[in-house]
């Protein structure tokens, strides 16, 4: 082991030296020396770390080591070696009289008495610390007795109280929930009514409300098993893994840009969203689908569609800008790594190891260490598409390809030969008649035309290349042109101001067109520049009226401030320039390609091709071209293999290290890859060496995370399925078991369900079919006093909780009652916005999307940050991070939207479209009433609904209903 | 059963707290039980990490010295050395190598000598402050302002600079200080938002909408986009609905809505949600009465430039103009933007000088110069800097005191800028903070993006410590783990 910067975890010393604070004084003779690491220690640790350490050393004091603890902080050091040396730290501990609360520490007790004596004793026998040991802060809770570590208990399911209807016998989540409502002192709920329960179901299992018709089957099926037919039948639906992996989606903070401050769009990353889709309407075991997440590609390199799994480890925001400082390329990658790290934990052990990332974690059993495991584990781990193959395939195509690509080069360099022969038979030519160079190269310093003495109201400048590339199409720059008259004050008439019009394709980024406006050549600054759209390209300047000139100048970096050649300061290659007085007859007034030397040999052939080829090179180059588009076709036929955003893996070079205070710069032992140590006590470890493959590494985390052992990935799952069916989980902070999170509110039912997801091999349907056929969850979700007064959000399950849909559940139903939802699966998304690039990315909602986005929201291609109506507004939640549970928030932009934007009004006329041929206004309204609430209306409703119908329109009707709570809001 | 004997008294404070949020219906929110769900949450879990703090969302912990708060931002990394933080010695070596900067690489890579600034700078106000001749207007509120000379920026990309100087995180996902301070005060004005950005003409900031988000914060806090060239998102119906069948369809949802809300009586959010279709009817009206400038006399636009000849210089003088109004009318926090992200040319569209400080410059000064200055004086003499409202300026970070490897530009520089503040609470005249003899890196009382935003919700009444909300495993702050409050620059 390595003594240099070595940790000692305090955490577990304080398990093995007991509970108590007071530093096992008692089994310390009161005249044997202080021993730091026993007595000392754990005082400091539990008491003065917690604000004394890297990165939140308060009052600049950091007490973790010797070192720091002796330099001190705004007070002077801590303590000073020596016998009798004066302390502040005993002074700050100290209350000044036995009644006063000493200064330190500021949260919590004072310490006690026997406390001060120790660390008294310790400072005047010469505050003996051993060099290289660093304190840690020790954590709130601790693996030996945190709840959600603990094996799963083997709960004998309760009996049913007494007092519970018969039906509740048949359901073992039934006796859980009635024997907490009986100790609670509450009642269950009568059964929903049946309608409302199908409405209900329906939503929970599919994201969607009935149909008429399906409401109208269930309601005249009397077979008793009536319901649990129609919950396989939607179990079975493919509509199920749409709605459910939206869930995941969310969970595994999956997003298609990248974000950061280029935030492009990712556009081959839906293949994972397909994936997960098609796993949960596969009912996947969940094991499996952690492994394929882990290590798709090292355990199932033959089976791509679930190899892409792997693309788990990718989907998160990184930075892809491209930083030249060491220092922060750095910490950007440890952020990409982090990023995954933090994403794995949350998503399977629901647990914040984030936190572990600069010291050990302050209120969870997760040390430092364990965060740097996983960081060991993921080290090879890079954002980026891999071909979705496997490897028979690779070669296959490969073997395809090769006489195709061989043919294809044989025709290229006999057309390269062609190009030779013509370029070497016009040099032949243009020998005899030379050009003349007349003027200097070109320069992004300027360039200077001379006119003659003829009035002039037009000048027409055509770009034909570019100074860099004569084969380049992208934009060419000019910052400046100037037209300057003759004496006797010679003036430049190239400025808006002077009247003057200028005209040129300019790139127009979306959310600023006039970014690189022409205008911005007659602004008579320099800096700003015109940016053509394209090259070639073509500049007309319109004078106020005929003028003389003198001279034309134009430049791209005038001042000479950009040296070298960049993309800011790219200027014309060649160019002509003519004039004209009236806008229809042109005048040549100079050619570069004849005056001056060509930009480079590239230029020259550019030039050289202008004069053109003859017959016969031309018949030849026909030909030629033909075979290659022949060949090109070809090659285009070899089954090629789709390119997915899954993720590159590496071997790292170097072994990972612990991170100081999370700082690359600052460097710690070397930590290998291994599991997290908070499990140890519950499962087996692994730990494996510096050089192990990095293959091994995912495999052997996805092997540790998916065993049934792993207490973690079965509670978080279990207490996932049950927060969707409820509203809340067991657990209400399903991304957090920790201390900072919530308590279970039925700890035995939230173990019991998750030994019988293992029984259930990790499938998820069995769980949901147990759940939506209790009681419990078939209950009415109508409140009483009782229950109300006791327990408001109904966690203890008296009544099913009512809730709101969803953001997509509202929009794919608004489609969906427009008769208008596209139900194509899978595939690229459709966008919600306007996608804008000019180097990063701007994202504008829609204001009227068309029918081409009128598919299910999960089909949305959502990049970060780019908040689009509907979604947005009704809490759909950014992606940067795992999403565990949304909120349910109400404000007047989401009322604005959903009353005003033109989607509302495109789905209510879809949906009056729909009822249009019933020509009886009340039979209208009614079938209406079905559409959207699967409810015949009443028939005050009837009434009201036909008179507004008749004054405001029956767009106006259906608007308001797609509007009204009963739409959005599940009972 | 300790354990749900708690958990039921907080659902008891949860039940009579709900009653007291309905019957106050701030804008943005306040009216939606689904949030006091989550703040509450938050409070239990406070109380379960033993934190003994009582203080509830909605009111300031102690007493405020601001109410309001004006955010000014140039994106781009406004180079402090060619604005406020006047360095002689870059003359005086100019062209001369950086000593010990040899090898030194920064964002874009190679750096070359010492350059000096363009302009000269000139002592302002009665304090003497040099400030740059390029900004002679906001020069002349030099005894107003503090400036903190000490910056440093955890990012020397503007994307995550940008986010980590709104939301103390150069990782998104985070609120930003004005999504904070809105949950934190609650409205001044129920029919607007507490929060507004107002987006330069020229586009969004660095990482765009990620400067004004809510992170995790509940959907109401979110800034609204509201500018002189951008309207709120469907405030009004399409033109085709209006007049009397608007009014027939609103008051018939009105009725249904009420009445499923009396049959659900024990779901609060469904009477919010009446009132939230209530609310947006009433920021119909209030919403173009506050961005309306029809009623500015003459003097007040010549005074911001509104209808200056250069039209970016006139959009920002408007949205400068329309912050004030909106300031005049409550809104908590006006995230004000001049400049917007990087372009195809750099320092085109924003303060990024990388190749040609000084056309770059002389290109946004002048658009930045006279509105911002003019909104000082505008705020100053309707007396709203003495006990409302605090200013903020900002940038993500500072520029290379020398010059750009091949160019006349500075590239990035986290380790060094100037952020100032004035207004209610701020000791103006002050300088805190200082950076070396180049302006290379800040040496004395450095500071970061979390003791700015501590010292700013000092100010507005809130210790940044104990502004917490409960997200994945953490009581999350706006300032991190990190923070102090600068004393210094305070009345």
């Amino acid at each position: 082991m390595r003594s240099h910067n070595l940790p000692i975890l305090f955490f577990h010393f304080l398990i093995i030296s007991g509970i108590t604070l007071l530093g096992n004084s008692n089994n310390h003779a009161a005249d044997s020396p202080i021993d730091f690491e026993k007595q000392v220690a754990p005082i400091l640790s539990a008491r003065c770390i917690g604000c004394h350490q890297p990165g939140k050393a308060k009052g600049g004091l950091d007490l973790t080591t010797l070192k720091m603890a002796l330099k001190g902080g705004e007070s002077g050091p801590a303590f000073e070696l020596g016998l009798n040396q004066s302390s502040e730290l005993l002074s700050r501990i100290t209350p000044e009289n036995p009644n006063s609360k000493p200064d330190m520490p500021r949260q919590g007790e004072p310490l006690l008495a026997e406390q001060i004596q120790i660390l008294n004793r310790w400072i005047r026998e010469g505050a003996k610390w051993p060099e290289n040991l660093i304190l840690t802060e020790r954590s709130k809770s601790d693996a030996s007795t945190w709840w959600s570590l603990q094996k799963l208990a083997n709960t004998k399911v309760p009996k049913l109280p007494e007092s519970f209807p018969i039906n509740w016998e048949i359901n073992a989540i039934d006796h859980f929930i009635a024997f907490k409502l009986a100790t609670e002192g509450l009642k269950p709920s009568p059964p929903a009514d049946r309608r409302i329960l199908l409405r209900r179901l329906h939503y929970d299992l599919t994201g969607l409300p009935p149909t008429t018709e399906e409401v109208q089957a269930f309601l005249n099926d009397n077979l008793p098993d009536a319901y649990e037919r129609r919950v396989d039948r939607l179990l079975a639906s493919p509509r199920y893994g749409e709605h459910w992996g939206r869930y995941w989606l969310d969970v595994v903070r999956f997003g298609e840009s990248n974000g950061f401050e280029r935030n492009v769009l990712i556009d081959n990353s839906w293949p994972f969203r397909d994936y997960v889709i098609r796993s949960l309407n596969e009912d996947k075991p969940f094991p499996q689908m952690i492994r394929e997440h882990l290590a798709g590609d090292v355990l199932l390199p033959d089976r791509p569609e679930d190899m892409l799994g792997v693309a788990f480890l990718t989907v998160g925001p990184f930075d892809d800008v491209g930083n030249q400082d060491p220092v922060q390329a750095a910490q950007i990658r440890a952020n990409a790594i982090d990023d995954t790290i933090v994403a794995t934990s949350s998503a399977f052990l629901g647990l914040t190891i984030g936190c572990a990332r600069c010291h050990d974690h302050k209120f969870d059993p997760i040390l430092q260490s364990d965060y740097y495991r996983l960081q060991s584990t993921f080290d090879g781990t890079r954002q980026g598409a891999r071909p979705l193959a496997t490897t028979a395939q690779l070669e296959m195509r490969g073997r395809h390809l090769k006489p195709l690509e061989a043919r294809r080069n044989l025709i290229s360099t006999g057309l390269a030969n062609l190009e030779k022969t013509f370029q070497e038979r016009v040099t032949q030519e243009l020998k005899n008649r030379p050009v003349k160079i007349t003027k200097p190269l070109v320069s992004p310093q300027g360039i200077e035309e001379r006119f003659t003495e003829k009035a002039v109201k037009q000048i027409r400048l055509t770009i034909l290349n570019s100074d860099r590339d004569p084969n380049s199409a992208s934009g060419t720059r000019i910052e400046e042109l100037e037209l300057w008259t003759k004496s006797p004050i010679p003036k430049n008439l190239a400025l808006a101001t002077a009247g003057t019009k200028i005209t040129g394709p300019s790139r127009k980024p979306g959310d600023f067109s006039d970014a690189y406006a022409p205008e911005l050549m007659i602004d008579g600054k320099f800096g700003a520049a015109w940016v053509s759209a394209a090259t070639p390209a073509v500049v007309v300047l319109t004078l106020s009226k005929p003028e003389i000139l003198e001279k034309l100048l134009a430049s791209s970096d005038r001042g000479g401030e950009i040296k070298g050649k960049t993309p800011y300061n790219v200027f014309l290659g060649d160019y002509t320039l003519e004039i004209s007085t009236d806008g229809v007859a042109w005048e040549l007034l100079a050619d570069s390609a004849r005056e001056r030397p060509a930009p480079s040999e590239a230029h020259d052939q550019a030039r050289r091709r202008r004069l053109g080829y003859n017959a016969m090179e031309t018949a030849e180059m026909q030909k030629l071209r033909g075979e290659l588009t022949e060949v090109e076709q070809k090659i285009a036929l070899v089954p090629n293999f789709t390119s997915v955003w899954a993720g590159n893996f590496a071997q790292p070079a170097k072994p990972a290290y612990l991170q100081i205070g999370g700082d690359p710069q600052r460097r710690g032992p070397d930590i290998f890859p291994g599991s997290p140590s908070y499990l140890k006590s519950t499962m087996p470890a692994y730990q494996l060496d510096s050089n192990a493959p990095e293959s091994e590494r995912r495999k052997a985390l996805a092997d540790w995370i998916s065993s049934p052992q792993n207490v973690l990935t079965w509670r978080v799952l279990a207490n996932r399925i049950w927060h969707l069916h409820f509203g809340t989980g067991i657990v209400d902070t399903p991304g957090d078991f920790g201390y900072m999170g919530g308590r279970p509110s039925h700890p035995e039912l939230l173990d019991w369900l998750a030994n019988r997801l293992i029984d259930h091999g990790g499938r998820w349907k069995p769980l949901h079919r147990e759940i939506v056929l209790s009681q419990t969850y078939r209950q009415s979700s109508v409140a009483n006093s009782a229950g109300v007064a006791k327990d408001v959000q109904s966690r203890f399950l008296w009544r099913y909780p009512p809730r709101r849909l969803q953001g997509e559940q509202i929009r794919d139903s608004m489609l969906y009652a427009g008769g208008v939802l596209n139900e194509t699966r899978g595939g690229p998304g459709f966008r919600l916005y306007q996608y804008l690039q000019d180097n990063v990315a701007t994202y504008v909602s829609l204001d009227n999307p068309g029918p081409e986005t009128w598919r299910r929201s999960i089909y949305h291609q959502s990049a970060r940050a780019a908040k689009v109506d509907y979604l947005s507004d009704f809490d759909c939640p950014d992606n940067a991070q795992s999403a565990p549970s949304r909120l349910t928030t109400t404000t007047p932009l989401q009322s604005m939207t959903q009353w005003n934007h033109q989607f509302t009004m495109r789905m209510a006329e879809k949906l009056a479209e729909r009822v249009h041929s019933i020509a009886d206004p009340k039979a209208r309204v009614s079938e209406i009433f079905k559409i959207v609430y699967q409810r015949q209306p009443t028939v005050q409703e009837v009434e009201e609904s036909a008179t507004l119908a008749a004054s405001a329109g029956w767009v106006n009707l259906t608007r308001v209903l797609i509007n009204s709570n009963e739409f959005l809001y599940l009972e | 059963m300790k354990f749900k004997d708690k958990r039921n008294k907080v659902m008891e404070l949860k039940n009579t707290k709900m009653q007291d949020w309905l019957s106050r219906r701030g804008f943005m929110g306040d009216v939606a039980a689904g949030i006091i769900g989550v703040a509450l949450m938050d409070l239990d879990r406070a109380e379960s990490a033993e934190k003994p703090e009582s203080w509830q969302p909605g009111k300031p912990q102690f007493e405020p010295k601001a109410r309001q708060v004006l955010h000014i931002f140039c994106p781009g990394a406004a180079s402090h050395i060619d604005l406020w933080d006047y360095k002689p010695a870059l003359a005086q070596y100019h062209g001369t190598p950086l000593p010990g900067a040899e090898a030194f690489l920064s964002f874009q890579g190679k750096n070359g000598n010492l350059m000096k600034s363009p302009w000269p700078f000139i002592r302002s106000g009665q304090s003497g402050k040099p400030i740059s001749s390029i900004l002679p207007n906001v020069a002349k509120h030099a005894d107003d302002i503090a400036f903190i000379h000490s910056m440093t920026s955890r990012s020397n990309t503007h994307g995550p600079g940008c986010i980590f100087m709104n939301t103390g995180f150069v990782r998104e996902g985070f609120p930003s200080a004005g999504a904070w301070v809105g949950y934190a005060l609650g409205s001044l004005n129920d029919n607007l938002p507490r929060f507004v950005a107002m987006p330069d003409v020229r586009g969004e900031p660095p990482n765009g909408k990620a400067n004004w988000s809510n992170g995790f914060l509940p959907a109401a806090y979110q800034a609204v986009p509201m500018t002189a060239q951008q309207a709120i998102r469907n405030l009004n119906p399409p033109n085709e609905i209006r007049g009397e069948s608007e009014k027939a369809a609103r008051s018939y949802l009105d009725r249904i809505n009420r009445r499923y809300a009396d049959q659900h009586p024990d779901n609060t959010e469904l009477s919010a949600r009446v009132s939230s279709y209530e609310l947006a009817a009433r920021m119909q009206l209030a919403a173009p009465e506050a961005t309306g400038m029809d009623g500015e006399p003459a003097h007040i636009r010549q005074l911001y430039g509104v209808d200056d000849a250069n039209p970016l210089k006139s959009a920002y003088a408007k949205n400068c103009l329309m912050a004030r109004r909106f300031l005049e009318r409550g809104v908590r926090y006006v995230s004000l933007y001049c400049a917007s992200r990087a372009s195809g040319v750099d320092g085109l569209l924003n303060w990024d000088a990388h190749k040609t400080l000084k056309a770059d410059y002389e290109r946004h000064c002048p658009i930045f110069d006279q509105p911002t200055a003019a909104l000082i004086t505008d705020l100053k003499q309707r007396g709203l800097l003495e006990k409302d409202v605090l200013i903020i300026w900002t940038t993500e970070f500072g520029r290379m005191p020398t010059h750009q490897e091949g160019t006349s530009g500075r590239d990035h520089n986290p380790d060094a800028f100037t952020t100032w503040m004035m207004g209610a609470g701020v000791k103006g005249g002050t300088s805190y903070g200082a950076t070396d003899e180049f302006g290379r890196k800040s040496v004395e009382k450095i500071t970061t993006a979390h003791d700015f935003y501590a010292t700013v919700l000092h100010l507005l009444g809130l210790d940044h410590e104990r502004l917490t909300y409960y997200h994945n495993g953490t009581n999350r702050r706006l300032t991190d783990v990190h923070g102090h409050v600068i004393r210094e620059i305070l009345t």
